[in-house]
């Protein structure tokens, strides 16, 4: 007897989970349905009029936003989680171990909210930071870290570091110590191996994590509310400002499409591009 | 015959928290020579070759490469080419690239790479596997590689961790004889781990025979099989009974009504124990029962070119292996008496 599903059983487990999705499928299709709709309020015959209407430069101006700040938050976070990977995987004690795991995870636990008003309460223009810096006379005027991009991509960053961190934690426990070891057999020193060995076997795990935080990023809607203001109007904000002042609903929809398709595009190309890449590398290390 | 050591392993300990992995090895290596570590899991065989790469700080001791101490160099400083018990081949890289790896980090590139690569392809017999991936490959295909890969930036030394362990028993022959014929070709002073005491016999010049993190006898094979230094190593090398002869009188003990003298000196009333090889033990068919000597056959089986017997005597069981022929008219049951060739017999202290 076979201890794995066949596909029949397996399918038949995973119904509860795709009757669950359909629902999501379902307002997915709706969306698109109401963004070709005729009318801005309801569903009403067929136009591609929402979509002519975002072809403003205001709302070229959002996707850009949206995709550079993403980008950035991204790369920033890759950054910081990759090291971080390796020092919970490194640490000995079942204790730190822990105590890091939760400590990273927390940004999942905590509400966004309570995130965002944390770094109110600590970077605002009357948070600790200021009101300390104004008290030792090092600053007049309150320096402002949030209610623009900054305090945006610092909310990003945060928020999403543990979606980055635990994919390369497995990716970087998928790596044997003989691998590392074999590269230092043969003479490869520590910066060597890192780039020879560790990076390519995490490059699949590294692009999983990069995948989900720029989704994550791109589609981010309570951190640039509450930390960017009305200034940084990322696609999140700018939808919603359709639905709600202006009820505009055929437009918000046409620009919730807009946000899926470029995600999509941005993450596709990245794909391509990251196996290109590698196999310039593989076409360079063969000569 | 003079002796040229290559690596001297100084005095080396190595202490894990509270562990005592290595008590004070002390082991030279001739050039040239092929060093099998063979012992129990848990003796610190693998520990000991880890310390020899580098992988490993040595807690006391020093490593002497050549009359330099190397203790201090980082592995890939020593350039010591290994193979790991799961091979560790780069699952990135094409066979091509696996073993053009250390050439390419010593600043062997393009022509003289591949020329390299193509001359370790065909020494071990896969000259058309070059641009394969390494998930390609059979066991014994990834195997060569991985020793292909060890000795193509010519190492000094040529370290391998239970490299066959993986592989069946019929491939696991052929690539012992593989294996010693490569070592031979190469000359390079190699050290190989392993708890298999028939490889280690198969490959070895040398036998270094560990328990308990200390070496319990470091001669050539046969001299370790024929003279075991004590009862671990007679009983680990396989195939040798063990038996509980009581106390020594007069230099001499009896073995089931041979008398056998004991070649080192041992105290008058210190318990021995004898150990003698199943092939050594002699069979000749009783009728009666008059002799108190005499034991009855409670198992056998024909094993082709030899016959193996467990004899029942004074309550204890040995083995016995003879030739087939002698087994004929023998039967479980039948009533023996064992003969023994005292030469062939190893009496050790009992602790």
């Amino acid at each position: 007897m076979s201890l794995q599903l066949t596909k029949p059983k397996a399918l038949a487990y995973s119904l509860p989970a795709l009757i669950a999705i359909l629902p999501f499928l379902g307002a997915c299709l709706y969306i698109f349905r109401f963004s070709i709709s005729g009318e801005q309020s309801r569903i009403d015959g067929f136009s591609i009029q929402p979509y002519v209407d975002l072809m403003t430069p205001f709302f070229g101006r959002s996707v850009w936003l949206t995709l550079r700040l993403a980008f950035i938050a991204t790369v920033l976070a890759m950054l910081m989680a990759v090291p971080l990977a390796f020092l919970l995987i490194s640490l000995r004690s079942a204790f730190a171990r822990r105590t890091l795991t939760i400590v990273i995870l927390l940004p999942l636990i905590l509400n966004l909210l309570v995130q965002a008003y944390g770094w109110i309460l600590l970077l605002g223009p009357s948070g600790v930071l200021n009101s300390t810096l104004r008290s030792f006379g090092i600053i007049e005027r309150p320096i402002f870290l949030l209610f623009n991009e900054t305090g945006v991509l610092l909310g990003l960053v945060q928020t999403s570091l543990p979606l980055a961190v635990f994919p390369i934690v497995s990716a970087v426990r998928g790596i044997s110590r003989e691998h590392l070891e074999a590269a230092s057999s043969l003479g490869a020193s520590h910066w060597r191996i890192f780039f020879d060995v560790t990076v390519p076997l995490l490059r699949p795990g590294l692009f999983g994590a990069a995948s989900i935080v720029f989704a994550f990023n791109a589609s981010a809607f309570a951190i640039p509310l509450l930390l960017g203001g009305r200034r940084v109007q990322m696609m999140g904000i700018a939808i919603r400002d359709m639905i709600s002042p202006l009820f505009n609903w055929s437009g918000a929809a046409a620009a919730g499409m807009i946000l899926i398709f470029v995600t999509m595009f941005v993450m596709l190309f990245a794909a391509w591009l990251t196996r290109l890449a590698s196999e310039k590398v593989e076409r360079q290390n063969a000569r | 015959m003079t002796s040229d050591t290559h690596l001297h392993i100084n005095n080396v300990s190595k202490r894990f928290d509270t562990v005592d992995a290595l008590r004070d090895i002390d082991l030279k290596i001739e050039r040239g020579s092929f060093v099998c570590l063979l012992g129990p899991s848990g003796c610190g065989k693998t520990t000991l070759l880890r310390i020899i790469a580098g992988f490993e700080a040595a807690s006391k001791g020093s490593l002497i490469l050549d009359g330099n101490d190397i203790s201090n160099q980082p592995p890939h400083k020593r350039g010591f080419g290994m193979v790991f018990q799961s091979l560790a081949l780069f699952p990135h890289m094409s066979v091509a690239r696996n073993i053009g790896y250390g050439l390419k980090l010593r600043g062997i590139k393009g022509a003289a790479q591949r020329d390299r690569v193509e001359e370790l392809l065909e020494v071990i017999q896969l000259p058309h596997i070059a641009d394969r991936p390494v998930s390609a490959l059979s066991g014994g295909q990834r195997q060569r590689v991985a020793i292909a890969r060890a000795l193509a930036i010519q190492p000094p030394l040529f370290l391998l961790d239970e490299p066959l362990s993986a592989l069946d028993a019929q491939l696991r022959d052929n690539m012992q004889i593989e294996l010693r014929q490569l070592q031979q070709k190469f000359g390079v002073t190699t050290v190989l781990v392993t708890h298999d005491q028939h490889e280690a016999m198969m490959l070895a010049d040398e036998l270094v025979v560990l328990k308990d993190g200390a070496i319990r006898q470091s001669a050539p094979p046969t001299q370790i099989y024929n003279d075991p230094a004590d009862s671990f190593v007679a009983d680990f090398l396989g195939a040798a009974n063990l038996i509980d002869v009581g106390a020594i009188k007069g230099g001499a003990v009896d073995l089931f009504g041979t008398p056998v003298q004991s070649a080192t000196p041992h105290q008058d009333g210190d318990n021995i124990l004898a150990a003698v090889r199943a092939e050594h033990v002699g069979l000749t068919p009783v009728l009666s029962n008059g002799k108190t000597c005499v034991g009855e056959i409670s198992f056998m089986r024909d094993l082709g070119a030899a016959t193996e017997f467990v004899v029942a005597i004074q309550g204890k069981d040995l083995r016995v292996r003879r030739s087939s022929a002698e087994a004929q008219g023998l039967d479980i049951g039948s009533k023996v008496a064992l003969t023994f060739d005292p030469a062939q017999v190893s009496l050790f202290k009992a602790v």
